[in-house]
């Protein structure tokens, strides 16, 4: 439990983090300090956009930014106003924009939603959803998926893949067979090496590391 | 009430008037009646194909608009008994008719005749919105080519958002040696990706060429193996069950491709 207290969320305009509810500040500072250190390198230059979860006070919030900007190089935008300036955790004006606001903040949630399709995607077919996407069947060469949340297609996938398209890098793309003309994770975009037709043998899933997009079997070792 | 089927394929140049012209010249020696609509308005050949293009007085917008009756823009082709054909009109374009209009044509010429095919034009636009308006069946043509298989995807996509479900697949020009050395697209591969039921496939033949320029379906020619191709076609529009036929007899090619889609003819 102690190892989730801050959970670091990537986005496209860079780095939140979550602070768990129930967790003391001494914890979080604590835990904070365990988890950049050992990448300290990683983590230099890169701009924390919000903190999410507990709520600081003003004291706490200073001390905090403070040891993200002076002992590790990182810069926070925005200040402890605006911070809080949130209602129920959705910004007065971002509130046209509630879904993706709900959607980033239960990220890794079972409650999120999802669309459910039977049949073949074919060419010029668009499948498009605020939550998951799962086909059940084939995506063909010329069809697009376009997901705020994670895809899952139980067949080929043969065609264009986007997920978290707004902004998500935690998604993934997952198929039986993946073998797509370009796949899409926030605005990442990757292709199918030229030259030989990729043959799939196994399950795949394409996640985000380190800023790029990587393709690994779904029961892989590392999972 | 007779059957309208759509033949049509997105991407052009793959036989789609040829495999009009041929089934149904196939269904009328069959017995059946059978009208041929050319749906290409502005850039018709059916009537080529057919080589009738010399008898046309009266065309499909002719009927839409009034002008004449339908009857009169009918002509009747004298080789085969209750063959018909309905030319489109040259000097209009797509925007000339639109589906409504379709709906009701294709409806009054299915009470006459058994089976209406509808030639379709190429493209997704208003011409083949048209084509497919009235129809309740449907046949996708494709070769095997990447780009011909892709508009065929779409194709099949788009009659099945029409409510035209389970689309049947005609494979056209299939060179049997090319396949054999591997240096086309498996027609299995073909059949996976789009899904559907396959029809027939009708093997490269110089023959197609001859009689397109003469203006006798291929069909009517006993030695021409696209011809025979679609005498099995027409057999199975009719309900039988044809095994696919051996193009190859050295290697048996044929028999194997029907034995590998033998469990997905329904």
């Amino acid at each position: 439990m102690k190892d989730n207290a801050i959970v670091f969320k990537g986005t496209k305009e860079g780095l939140y983090i979550v602070l768990k509810e129930e967790m003391d500040f001494e914890d979080i500072l604590q835990q904070l300090e365990e988890k950049i250190k050992p990448s300290k390198k990683f983590f230099e230059g890169a701009k924390i956009t919000n903190l999410k979860g507990k709520r600081l006070t003003p004291k706490e919030f200073e001390e905090l930014v403070g040891v993200l900007e002076n002992q590790y190089d990182m810069e926070y935008l925005g200040d402890y106003e605006s911070l809080y300036s949130y209602v129920n955790g959705v910004k007065e004006e971002d509130k046209n924009r509630l879904n993706q606001v709900q959607i980033t903040n239960q990220n890794n949630g079972q409650e999120e939603k999802a669309f459910f399709v039977k049949g073949t995607v074919r060419s010029g077919q668009l499948i498009k959803s605020d939550g998951n996407i799962i086909i059940l069947g084939d995506v063909n060469p010329g069809a697009y998926l376009e997901a705020v949340g994670s895809i899952m297609v139980m067949g080929n996938m043969r065609g264009i893949a986007h997920s978290g398209t707004q902004g998500d890098y935690n998604t993934f793309i997952a198929a039986f067979r993946l073998e797509p003309m370009q796949l899409r994770i926030g605005d990442i975009i990757t292709r199918s090496p030229d030259g030989k037709k990729y043959k799939s043998e196994v399950p795949e899933m394409a996640v985000v590391r380190r800023g790029m997009i990587i393709v690994e079997p779904i029961w892989g070792r590392n999972s | 009430m007779g059957e309208v089927i759509v033949i049509t394929s997105g991407k052009g140049g793959v036989g789609k008037t040829t495999t009009a012209a041929n089934i149904g010249t196939g269904l009328a020696l069959e017995g059946k009646s059978v009208v041929l609509l050319d749906a290409d308005i502005g850039l018709r050949n059916l009537d080529v194909v057919m080589g009738l293009e010399n008898r046309i007085v009266y065309d499909l917008v002719d009927v839409v608009e009034g002008i004449c009756r339908m009857k009169q823009a009918l002509i009747k082709d004298k080789r085969y008994t209750n063959l018909y054909l309905m030319p489109a009109a040259q000097t209009k374009d797509k925007n000339a008719v639109n589906p409504e209009q379709m709906l009701k044509l294709t409806k009054d010429l299915a009470e006459e005749f058994d089976y209406v095919l509808v030639d379709c034009p190429a493209g997704i636009e208003q011409g083949f919105k048209n084509a497919i308006a009235g129809a309740n069946r449907s046949i996708v043509v494709t070769t095997p080519e990447v780009s011909a298989v892709r508009d065929a995807d779409r194709i099949v996509g788009l009659l099945e958002a029409h409510g035209l479900r389970n689309p049947q697949l005609i494979i056209n020009r299939v060179k049997i040696d090319m396949v054999r050395r591997g240096d086309m697209m498996n027609i299995d591969d073909m059949v996976d990706i789009l899904a559907i039921d396959l029809l027939g496939v009708i093997p490269d033949d110089e023959y197609i060429v001859i009689s397109t320029n003469r203006g006798e379906p291929a069909i009517s020619d006993s030695k021409s193996l696209a011809g025979q191709a679609y005498k099995n076609i027409v057999k199975r529009i009719l309900g039988e069950n044809v095994p696919f036929m051996n193009l190859d007899p050295e290697e048996g090619f044929m028999a194997k491709l029907a034995k590998a889609f033998g469990f997905r003819r329904k």
